[in-house]
Order: structure tokens, then C-alpha cells, then sequence
């Protein structure tokens, strides 16, 4: 290396002045948005007119995806541009092209909020009425607190129990009727002695998720944000919900060495439930399609266990529509397209959704197998609390989740008592939720 | 390294005063372009607070004064450190053992470098699918190994402390043909005629590695060296395949807390790329640090 | 470095018998021994990919079995077709095999243009352009990640192969190793073209670039298997399926949250079957290459 001390001088010289010259900002700077005022969509004018749609998919969904927009295209000659990302990227990707100035015109997305200031109100071009067409639980997660709507809801999801009912079968416990209510000393026995009777390793697989174990808390009558928006967990209750779940990982009745083993990540524990190593595993309706086709044995949804509460946890997907992208107007007819009462109950057929539409959710949606499995999922959105949809539309919440994953995991590698842990967790969401104001 | 100035100096052709810059135009274009002028802004963007990366606030040092009074930063720091010392150590010493065995090897060497070098062309993404299989305490190819031999089922991904040891290995795995390569081009640079005289002599195998080879050795360690530990510390996506930083943080190196700074909610990009600009200056003095060691043994 | 032109000539040495092993006689103890412990030390490092590849065979269920099987004992091609039935394989594999290329050649170009009037011409900011390219080695991706998007996107590259193929083509270790190497050539050969009149390009392409051929060899089995493994920056900037290579459509493939771990692994194997095949064929050459010491 043939570096000399004067042309070192000049390098660091160099720098300096490069950081003089950089102290102009990135880019524009934080402004409060300028209200926009209703724009009228004619869908008549799309003809010629493409845009793309960024999208993340859980398996079954994409080709009933694909399907709706081939009817959209068909109806407006517009050509829509499908980009599919996993979904453990999809932030980072539309972060990116936030910044590159190359946004997609629409995307789906598990929270709108990371993109705040990017998005169109549908409001202002489907009119103030239009978040009325949606079930009021979902529609919640989509709106701020001044009554804007910055995404539409595309499917609603609530948390709950599979069982594989021919290893139930074997054990001689019966399945629970979709009318059951269990509580989680019985739901817990239940599951351990059909993993004995099959030899099973453990009793329950769950996903390692924030969301996942809201559930929990849930139905221990706490949450981790309140109906205020303000941190919301009761101490007693989350030591009592998250004791129980450490127990369980504790003596290995859910796998402490998957739980572990996940780290930060998103981790589903689909795979422990199709390979027969465990005979319950708490997840959603998303697995529905996918169990539909692939499961090699019986298998059923079944009520969330009780404590406090009844109920599973709510979880929402929606589509947004960003107000820079090159035809935004394109993109608001192509949500609220996407989601009118035939193209919404369409999707939902074909990839085992839950309907977000009030229509849809009064008439039912008629699934082409395993409609009952997906009655019980349905049946649990009532029972669930309310305020688990005021949570998850909390500005808060997906940061929140991956504290809670975080600092429980402390206690599941016994590094940290259940109390420090609900105490700590206190302490960091009501920051998160300072900083997402 | 060396590289004696005194080379290129001798020759010099300043009458063709525009050649040069001409070579190096097209280089320097598309380096200046994609990676200068959005590490300057990185460094710049490092003042400034924002949740989504257009639209900013300045925010002075702040971001600086957030991560190093943070206690999680410490904590990553830490196990950043015991990672790339592990990973340096441990490769640097498997390289040359490795090396030395190989160039004694006549026959069969070839293949049994092939077989060393492989891991280096398998993803970093797989490399993390694969090694996480591997080591599950119950399923993984390598507990059958070990519980054969007698020592049980260790936890490797759950321990925290094991699960460090465990990246540290995988992370010499992937690498160590490589270094082992660079050992070997700088044992068969050495001059045969010295370990000669030294066996009339009458020096044994391990006087004359110790006291011939090693020393000679040491430039090409140094370059060794400097590699693995600018690898050390860029580290991220086979353990984020392998452990997601897991079992609670024990392998969050400093990479990955940079990323989900920046990228998972809440989203604080200024003070991921301040974490940034602190790793750069990091590096940059270790690696300033090892070309002096490395000048000085050269000097002896 | 050492400055190998200043070396004395090599006495040719009369062979030793060091090598007692080749020339038929009883091979020593420790020769057993050296011999042994590379093999065990190979079977453990290749061991984990030959496992990974066997599995990859087996079902979900079996996959899953306490203690694990060494290979597949109901051998299965399910992974392989309910996973590639999902998957454009010769799309990705067509895009990978043109950007790993089209990447090579270029940072073979550019890297060694920049590496020769580095080593061999005296000008104004050459201690500077060097020191900028060796601290460039420090900066990992992730962390400008953003910047470099937002250039690209405004020069239009985004979701085009253009965009994977041009912004990392000029590798500052690439730079950094054709340097090195072009030290060591003696500046005599370059004078003495130059006498005989031809021009300084031609002699960069006519006589320095075959000399550097060891060292350009290594350099472009770097890229190719940089470029080929590429995931972050081509995750961000292929966007279409049209563009995309193979590590970002497996990751979208397993990104899915309904797909089971025995599928991700068989596409995975698939994805790195092809480097593991370029890199059999020509490993004579990439470990010679890589010894004879063009990397220094």
C-alpha cells in the first residue's frame, strides 16, 4: 500500500469538505400533508393505462389474485403490472422505491402506517360514505384519528386452532364442535394427551409472532395497546397469560427449541403441524388453502381456548393506493375495484379469505371445501374483544408485537422473570407509541 | 501488503498526461455513482431523523448520542467484537494449519482443495437454510454425529452462548477455503532453498515451520487477516437464515441491528445509517491498524 | 508482497525426498497421518451440503423424524415437481446465468483499466482514487442500501437487468487485486512496446491483459459467484418476475407463509447445483489460479 501522509491530508481534507458540501438535506423535509380535495374516478378513461400492483401472498391467494386482475383489465383495458415480494421484504422494498421515487400506484400491505404521508384517502375519491361499506372492525384499522381512510381492507384475519382429528381420533378425545367452549387447562390436556397417544414431540405448534401471542393476552382479558391508542397491558394479566405460554415452552409442550430458534424472524409452525409433530397448532384461516390441498390427514379449525375471554386476535391486510405514483387515480378505482362485493367474494372463495364487506359478511361467503372450518373462524371474530381491533389499528402496534417477541423471548431462554419482562415491555411501547405519533 | 512504492514511480510517463485518467474513468464513473456519492449521503442522512426515507428532519448528533447511550447498541457491539475475533482467530489458524497440511499433500490435492474451497460458492441464504437444519438439537445431521460420540444434544441454535460459537463456525466454514488458498499462494512463494539449508542443518518439521515458515508467512497472514475481519463484520444474511439474531439477540450482530433500525417498525433510518458511519469508522481503524502491525513485521 | 522480480533465480534443486509418498516407497507415519486428517477434515466441510442434498429427497414427515435419517429411506421427487411446478426455473436461471455474465465482463474491464493506471502510470490523485477504493471495501450493502437505490432509480435502471448488472460491476477488491498483480509486471515489457510504437491502449489489451491472465481469472471467478449469489440489491432492484434471478425468486418461493420447509430446500439445492457444476469443471484451475498466487 503506497500511501503517503500528504495524500492522506488530502483524503481526510477531502471528506471534511464532502460533509461541508452534504449538509444540505437527503431530501425534502417533514411538512404536515396538504388535504386533498374529492377527485372523480371514471373508469371509462383507464383504456392504455397501466400501473403496478406490489403485492405479498401466503400461497393460495396469488392465482385468485391473478384472476380478479384479469377482470379488471378486461373491463377497463387497463394493464395491471402484478410484482410479487416475500413478505418479510415487502417494507424494505417499499421503502426503497419510496425513496427512488418509483412507488407502485397500489400495494398490499399488513399496516399502513410505515407509508403514512405517501397514501391517497379513499375517501376523497370514493366519497365520505365509502368506509361504510366495510365491517366496522375492519375498516378501523385503515383509518387515522381525523376519519381519513388510507387503505381499503382486502381480508380480515382472526387467529385461531387447527387439529388433526385423526390423531384425536386415535387418542379417543374428541374434536370440539365449532360451539365448544374450552378453557386452556382442558384445551392444554387435551392436546398433550393426543400428543402422548400418538407420539408426538409436542403438544402444540404455534408461529412465532407478535400477533400469534396477542392471542393469548387477549383472551386474558389485556392487550398491548388500550382503546386509547396509550400502552395498554395490565400488568397482573400479561404475567398471568405469559407465565401459562412459558410454562408450556418450558416443559416443551410447544417446542422451546423452535421458539428460540426463530429469533426475529417470522417463523410459522405450519410445517411441525403437516409432518405430524404436534396435534394442535394455533395459527389462522390463511392456512386453510394451502391444508386444503397438502395435509395428509384430517384435519379441522376448532374454537380458541378461554381464559378471561373467548375469542382469537385480529389481524388485517389491506391495500393502499400511493398518492406519487404515476396514476394514482388508477390506482383508487383498482382497489375499490378490487373490493366491490363480486370481485371481493370471489377472492375470498378461491383463496380462503375472510370477507371485510358488510354485505359479504351478512350473506356469508360460500367456500368451495372446508366452508365449516372457515364458519369457525368466522364465528370467533364475535367473540373476540373489541379492543383487539383498536389495537392493530394503533400506529404502535406491529412495533409493539416485535417487542413483545423481543422481551418474551428473554423469559423462554430464562434470562428474565415474567414480571421484568411485562415491566420492561410497559416501559418500551409506551415509547414506540410516543414515537409513532 | 507491500507493494514498494518505488515501482510504478520509476516509471514514469507524465507526457501522456490524459492516459491515465482515461483508464480510470469508467471505473471510477460507475463506483463514484453507485457507491461514493450514496455513502456520502448515507453519512449525511445519519443527522437527520426519518421514518421513511424521503422526507427528513434534521435532528444534529442526536442520532449519535441515541445509539451510544443505548444499552441493546452495547450489547450488539459486544457480541459484534466476540464474533469477528472468534471468526478471525479461528480462520486465520485453520487457513494455515490447513495450508500447511495441503502443501505437503502430493497426492489427491486438487480434489481435497476442491472439497475446501466448496462452501465459498454456495449462497450466504442457503448456507443459513442448510446449517440451520443441520444443527437442530433433535433433528440436525450434526447432533446425530454428536450424541454417537457420546456428548449428547447440544443446543447450538438455543443456547445463547453456543449459538454465538455456532455462527462463528458456520461463518469459518464458508470461508476457509478460501483463506486457505491465499495460505497456500503465499507457503508456495516461499523459497524452497531456505527450508533446504535449514533441513542440512538438521531442523526438524516443526523448528522449520516455526522458525522459517511462519515467520516468512507473515505478510500473506496479514492479508489474511485484514479479509477476515472486514468479513467479520459485514456478516448478516447467513445468520440472519440461520438463528434471525436469535435465541433472544445472542447473534444480532451490529449489520442487523443497522437493519431492522431501518427497516422494520419503528422505523428510525437516521439512526441506522449513524450506526452505519460508526461501523465504517470501526473497520476502518482495525483494518489501518492491521497494515501498520503488518508494515512494521515487514520492516523486522 | 515481495517483490518477486528482485528474487534471485530459483536453483533448480534436485528432487528430495520429501515426497517419499509418490515415489514409491513406504509412505511415513506422518504423511498417513497428514492425509488422514484432510480427509476427515473434507468429509466434515462437505459433509452438511451432501446431507442437505440427500434430504432435499425426503418428505415433510420424514424431514421432521427424531433422530434424523442420513438419507432419504422413501425417496421422493414431490419437493422437486410441486416446487418447480410453482416456479419459473429457466426464466430465473436464464436471468441469473446473463447478469452473473454480462457483471463478470464488465468488472473485468473497467477493474483492470482502473488497476493498470493505478499500478503502472504516476498522476495526480492516484494515492487518493486508491485509498477511496480500498476504504470502499468497508462499506457493506445494507447500509446504503437506500442511496444507491434512489441513484439508480433516477437514472431509470430500476427493474431492468441493467440496473443488477452495472452498479456493483466496479468491485473496489477487484481494483485492488489487478493492482497488486500489475506491480509485480516489469515495467521493461510495457517501455519496450511503447518503443515499438503502439498505443497505450493497445498495449494495456495486447500485452498487459494476457500477463494478468492468472490474476483476472481469479478475479472473475469472485464475480461470478458474487453476482450469481447476489440477493439484497437485486431483491430491491428486480422487480417484474421478468427480471428476476434466481435468489430473489426463491426467496420470494419461500417468503410465502403456507410453504412447507421441504420445497424451500429443493429449490434451494436446485439454485446452487449450477456454481457447484461451473465450479467442479473448472476448479483445476480456480485453486491454481488462486495458489499461484494472484492473490496477494
Amino acid at each position: 500500500m503506497l500511501i503517503r501522509s500528504r495524500s492522506l491530508a488530502t483524503a481526510v481534507a477531502g471528506v471534511l469538505a464532502l460533509a461541508l458540501t452534504a449538509g444540505c438535506a437527503p431530501g425534502p423535509l417533514e411538512q404536515s400533508d396538504s388535504p386533498s380535495g374529492p377527485v372523480t374516478v371514471d373508469f371509462g378513461s383507464f383504456k392504455g393505462k397501466r400501473m403496478t400492483y406490489l403485492y405479498f401472498t401466503d400461497g393460495p391467494d396469488l392465482d385468485a389474485t391473478k384472476a380478479a386482475i384479469g377482470r379488471f383489465e378486461q373491463a377497463t383495458g387497463a394493464t395491471v403490472e402484478l410484482q410479487v415480494v416475500p413478505y418479510a421484504e415487502l417494507q424494505r422494498s417499499l421503502q426503497a422505491r419510496i425513496t427512488g421515487d418509483t412507488v407502485p400506484e397500489v400495494a398490499r400491505v399488513q399496516d399502513w402506517h410505515p407509508y403514512a404521508g405517501e397514501l391517497l384517502d379513499f375517501t376523497d375519491y370514493f366519497g365520505k360514505s365509502y368506509p361504510d361499506e366495510f365491517t366496522d372492525g375492519a375498516v378501523s384499522t385503515t383509518r387515522d384519528d381525523a376519519g381519513h381512510m388510507y387503505a381499503v381492507p382486502s381480508d380480515q384475519t382472526i387467529n385461531g386452532p387447527f387439529v388433526n382429528v385423526d390423531a384425536f381420533a386415535k387418542a379417543g378425545v374428541p374434536v370440539p364442535t365449532a360451539t365448544t367452549k374450552w378453557t386452556w387447562p382442558e384445551f392444554v390436556d387435551a392436546a398433550s394427551k393426543v400428543a402422548a397417544a400418538n407420539d408426538m414431540p409436542s403438544a402444540i405448534s404455534v408461529d412465532v409472532s407478535g400477533n400469534r401471542l396477542s392471542t393469548v393476552l387477549s383472551q386474558y382479558g389485556t392487550t398491548l395497546i388500550g382503546a386509547d391508542g396509550q400502552e395498554g397491558l395490565d400488568p397482573a394479566k400479561a404475567e398471568q397469560a405469559l407465565s401459562m405460554v412459558n410454562d408450556l415452552l418450558q416443559q416443551d409442550k410447544i417446542s422451546k427449541d423452535f421458539w428460540l430458534g426463530a429469533g426475529t424472524n417470522y417463523k410459522g409452525g405450519n410445517d411441525a403441524f403437516l409432518a405430524q409433530q404436534a396435534p394442535v397448532y394455533l395459527s389462522g384461516p390463511w392456512q386453510v388453502g394451502a391444508f386444503a390441498k397438502s395435509a395428509p390427514f384430517k384435519w379441522a379449525a376448532v374454537p380458541n381456548p378461554c381464559a378471561a375471554e373467548c375469542g382469537g386476535f385480529p389481524g388485517a391486510k389491506m391495500m393502499v393506493a400511493f398518492s406519487r405514483s404515476k396514476e394514482p387515480t388508477l390506482g383508487a378505482a383498482f382497489v375499490q375495484w378490487m373490493n366491490r362485493t363480486e370481485n371481493q367474494r370471489e377472492i375470498d372463495q378461491a383463496a380462503y379469505w375472510l370477507p371485510t364487506r358488510k354485505d359479504l359478511v351478512a350473506s356469508g361467503v360460500q367456500y368451495p371445501t372446508h366452508n365449516e372450518d372457515m364458519n369457525t373462524f368466522i364465528s370467533q371474530i364475535d367473540e373476540t374483544p373489541a379492543v383487539g381491533f383498536k389495537a392493530i389499528s394503533s400506529p404502535a402496534f406491529t412495533g409493539a408485537a416485535l417487542a413483545l417477541i423481543k422481551e418474551f423471548g428473554k423469559v423462554v431462554a430464562g434470562q428474565e422473570s415474567v414480571a421484568d419482562c411485562v415491566a420492561n415491555l410497559e416501559k418500551e411501547i409506551d415509547q414506540i407509541v410516543k414515537a409513532s405519533k | 501488503m507491500t507493494g514498494r512504492a518505488d515501482a510504478p514511480r520509476r516509471s514514469r510517463f507524465t507526457r501522456r498526461k490524459l492516459v491515465p485518467y482515461l483508464f480510470v474513468l469508467p471505473n471510477m464513473v460507475v463506483f463514484g455513482l453507485f457507491t461514493i456519492w450514496p455513502a456520502i449521503n448515507g453519512f449525511n442522512i445519519s443527522f437527520y431523523d426519518s421514518a421513511n426515507g424521503r422526507t427528513f428532519r434534521p435532528v444534529g448528533t442526536d442520532n449519535y448520542h441515541r445509539i451510544l447511550g443505548n444499552d441493546e447498541f452495547w450489547t450488539v457491539a459486544r457480541h459484534t467484537i466476540v464474533f469477528v475475533v472468534g471468526f478471525v482467530v479461528a480462520s486465520t489458524v485453520l487457513a494455515t494449519v490447513l495450508a500447511l497440511l495441503l502443501n505437503g499433500q502430493k497426492r489427491g490435492r486438487g480434489a481435497l482443495s476442491a472439497a475446501y474451497f466448496l462452501p465459498v460458492v454456495v449462497s450466504p441464504v442457503v448456507v443459513g437454510l442448510i446449517w440451520n437444519a443441520a444443527l437442530q438439537r433433535q433433528t440436525g445431521l450434526v447432533n446425530s454425529v454428536v450424541s454417537a460420540l457420546g456428548f449428547g444434544q447440544p443446543a447450538w441454535l438455543i443456547d445463547p452462548n453456543l449459538a454465538l460459537i455456532s455462527v462463528i463456525l458456520v461463518g469459518v466454514w464458508v470461508h476457509l477455503g478460501f483463506y486457505t488458498m491465499i495460505m497456500l499462494s503465499g507457503l508456495q512463494s516461499i523459497d524452497s532453498s531456505v527450508n533446504e539449508a535449514a533441513t542440512i542443518d538438521g531442523a526438524g518439521t516443526w523448528q522449520k515451520i516455526r522458525l522459517i515458515t511462519l515467520p516468512l508467512l507473515r505478510p500473506t497472514t496479514m492479508v489474511v487477516i485484514t479479509l477476515a475481519t472486514i468479513a467479520g463484520f459485514q456478516a448478516f444474511d447467513f445468520i440472519f437464515t440461520l438463528t434471525g439474531g436469535g435465541p433472544v439477540g445472542a447473534t444480532t450482530l451490529i449489520i442487523q441491528y443497522i437493519y431492522e433500525n431501518g427497516f422494520t417498525p419503528p422505523i428510525a433510518y437516521g439512526l441506522a445509517s449513524a450506526a452505519a458511519v460508526i461501523l465504517f469508522l470501526v473497520i476502518f481503524a482495525v483494518t489501518f491498524l492491521n497494515y501498520l502491525v503488518g508494515r512494521r513485521t515487514e520492516a523486522m | 508482497m515481495t517483490a518477486r522480480l528482485e528474487e534471485p533465480p530459483r536453483v533448480v534443486a534436485p528432487p528430495t525426498t520429501r515426497w517419499a509418498s509418490t515415489s514409491g516407497k513406504t509412505p511415513s507415519v506422518g504423511a498417513i497421518a497428514r492425509t488422514t486428517v484432510l480427509i476427515v477434515g473434507a468429509i466434515i466441510v462437505v459433509a452438511p451440503l451432501v446431507w442437505a442434498g440427500l434430504s432435499s429427497f425426503k418428505s415433510q414427515a420424514e424431514l421432521a423424524a427424531q433422530p434424523p435419517t442420513l438419507y432419504p429411506h422413501d425417496f421422493t421427487f414431490d419437493n422437486y415437481t410441486t416446487g418447480l411446478a410453482a416456479f419459473d426455473f429457466p426464466r430465473y436461471l436464464l436471468n441469473s446465468t446473463i447478469v452473473t455474465v454480462a457483471a463478470t465482463l464488465l468488472t473485468l474491464l473497467i477493474n483492470s483499466m482502473a488497476a493498470y493506471a493505478l499500478a503502472k502510470y504516476n498522476f495526480r490523485g492516484r494515492d487518493l482514487l486508491f485509498l477511496i477504493t480500498l476504504s470502499a471495501i468497508m462499506i457493506p450493502l445494507q447500509v446504503i442500501l437506500l442511496p444507491i437505490y434512489q441513484v439508480v432509480s433516477s437514472l431509470g435502471m430500476t427493474n431492468s437487468l441493467l440496473g443488477l448488472i452495472i452498479p456493483p460491476a466496479a468491485t473496489p477488491t477487484g481494483v485492488f487485486l489487478l493492482r497488486q498483480y500489475m506491480l509485480t509486471l516489469p515495467d521493461e515489457t510495457i517501455e519496450a512496446a511503447r518503443i515499438d510504437g503502439a498505443g497505450e491502449f493497445r498495449i494495456f489489451w495486447q500485452v498487459v491483459l494476457p500477463l494478468c491472465r492468472p490474476a483476472l481469472a481469479v478475479l472473475a471467478i469472485f464475480s461470478v459467484i458474487w453476482r450469481w449469489n447476489d440477493f439484497l440489491w437485486p431483491l430491491i432492484v428486480a422487480q417484474d418476475e421478468s427480471v428476476q434471478t434466481l435468489p430473489v425468486a426463491i426467496a420470494r418461493f419461500a417468503g410465502q407463509q403456507a410453504i412447507p420447509f421441504s420445497q424451500i430446500l429443493a429449490v434451494s439445492v436446485m439454485s446452487i447445483i449450477p456454481v457447484i457444476i461451473v465450479f467442479l469443471i473448472l476448479q483445476r484451475h480456480i485453486i491454481s489460479g488462486l495458489v499461484k498466487g494472484a492473490v496477494k
